[in-house]
């Protein structure tokens, strides 16, 4: 797959900030503490149609880790670079206060504004408080201009979710194709889906830029394996499945080798947890779950201005913040689920549409969604936000 | 004509991208080899060696080590869970 020079310009138009990567998007985002104003937060943002509402399952009763995580998670995605302004709103100011935080750490330039229904009263005085925030932030945010960024200045997400013969063959390396350019810049690939590393960590800890982290993704690979035995389930037997070996998968280790190759072919710079932002540019593997909604909100919160999702038998799924495009090399399911699919690389299977080419028709579209160009996700309004649990609620 | 797609040069493996019958020709893409003859038949998505491969020999996909050829594997011939195992059991 030796590749040639890329031929679109490794340029779009973005929302320049004052700190930290370049916006594809100004969303002025509504987000919701924990669970239990999720509510309301879902109807602040029926009533104006420039709000984008972060919610969340989960919140209350969190200890530890998994508390930490949930306000990494939901604080990353309200400083994130696609967002041009934030309302936190909460049950009380403490939890409220945490996510605010976090989000100016990250976004040390944005406007934050947090509101509680205990400090206000009720979820009436509260919506309309909310609604007085958006106005002012909104009419900060209309004032915004795009202007020309570099693509090396981006953090971009690679996710497969429904795969099948096709993400292996076409779709994965593809995918991947167009993370090594993004590196090649100089800009940051995060990869994922721990247990898809299974079997080909070996082989991924060569790529390790270091011992550190060649030893985060062995002990990343061995926790899953030592997890699932504990659940009964024996991953390297059990893999390839019966349906992996009819579809002409004939080892563990050429599955896994066909998911990682989402994340291309550079050296692993760093492994990080769910939704932490990457110390390091290069390639990225982040240590977080496959679920495909929990799976984009981790790479969102680790501050991916997009995401490509590579699908074999087709998902509609994507995020709200961080614009997700579907790539498939499936015909079936690009004709199947047409509405749902903004990369259609079938070519490469029925007529011989050779690789660089095929990338080059990604590329392009990672472009023009970096400078506005909406998702079939976003028009259809088929996102969702999950955030990771590292343990049980108390 | 019957297409393959090699995934790496170091490959000794393509996957067909469509079912083969044996005799028919297989254009590889991206291969220095550009055509091969099938010798048996191999399914859509599934492998066909592009070489002879020794029995314990390493199989190659992605230019990484996928199993180990458990018998001899004749050039052309389908390459799955038959004639290979992987190297981690």
């Amino acid at each position: 797959m030796a590749r040639k020079k890329p031929k679109a310009a490794p340029t779009f138009l973005g929302y320049r900030r004052p700190s930290g990567g370049p916006g594809a998007r100004n969303h002025l985002a509504v987000v919701s503490v924990m669970d239990n104003t999720n509510p309301l937060v879902r109807r602040i943002c029926s009533l104006r149609n420039d709000l984008v509402a972060v919610n969340t399952s989960f919140g209350r009763g969190l200890m530890g880790e998994d508390e930490a995580q949930h306000y990494r998670v939901m604080g990353h995605h309200a400083g994130h670079p696609n967002v041009g302004a934030a309302i936190i709103v909460g049950l009380e100011p403490k939890s409220a206060g945490y996510i605010a935080e976090i989000a100016a750490k990250a976004s040390p330039w944005m406007p934050i504004e947090v509101v509680t229904i205990h400090e206000v009263g009720g979820t009436l005085k509260t919506t309309a408080r909310v609604l007085e925030a958006a106005g002012r932030l909104s009419g900060h945010l209309a004032t915004a201009r795009r202007v020309r960024c570099e693509l090396g200045e981006i953090l971009l997400g690679t996710e497969c979710g429904g795969s099948d013969t096709t993400s292996g063959l076409v779709s994965n390396p593809v995918t991947g194709m167009v993370a090594d350019r993004v590196v090649e810049r100089g800009g940051t690939v995060v990869f994922s889906e721990t247990l898809e590393i299974v079997g080909a960590e070996h082989l991924l800890a060569q790529r390790a830029a270091d011992a550190k982290t060649k030893r985060r993704l062995l002990s990343a690979a061995r926790r899953a394996v030592e997890y699932a035995e504990e659940l009964g389930v024996d991953l390297i037997g059990a893999n390839p499945t019966a349906d992996n070996i009819a579809g002409g998968l004939s080892s563990i280790e050429e599955k896994s080798l066909g998911a990682i190759k989402k994340g291309g072919s550079g050296p692993i710079a760093e492994v990080i947890g769910v939704g932490e932002r990457p110390s390091k540019t290069g390639t990225v593997f982040a240590d977080a779950p496959c679920g495909g909604v929990e799976n984009i909100t981790s790479l969102a919160a680790s501050g991916a201005q997009a995401i490509i999702f590579s699908t074999g038998i087709g998902n509609p799924i994507g995020h709200p913040i961080s614009p997700t495009i579907k790539v498939t090399g499936n015909p079936r399911t690009a004709s199947l689920m047409p509405e749902n699919i903004d990369v259609n690389l079938c070519d490469v299977i029925e007529k011989g549409l050779s690789y660089d080419e095929a990338a080059e028709r990604l590329y392009k579209e990672l472009i023009e969604v970096l400078s506005g160009k909406q998702t079939t996700s976003e028009v259809l309004g088929e996102t969702e936000i999950t955030v990771s649990r590292a343990a049980l609620s108390l | 004509m019957a297409r393959a797609i090699l995934m790496h040069e170091k490959d000794n493996v393509a996957t067909v991208l469509m079912d083969v019958e044996a005799g028919d020709p297989v254009e590889i893409a991206g291969a220095a080899t550009s055509r091969i003859e099938a010798a048996c038949p191999v399914p859509f998505g599934h492998k066909i060696a592009l070489a002879a491969i020794s029995g314990g020999k390493k199989i190659l996909k992605y230019g990484e080590t996928i199993g180990i050829a458990t018998s001899a594997i004749r050039a052309g011939t389908h390459v799955h869970v038959h004639n290979l195992k992987s190297s981690r059991r």
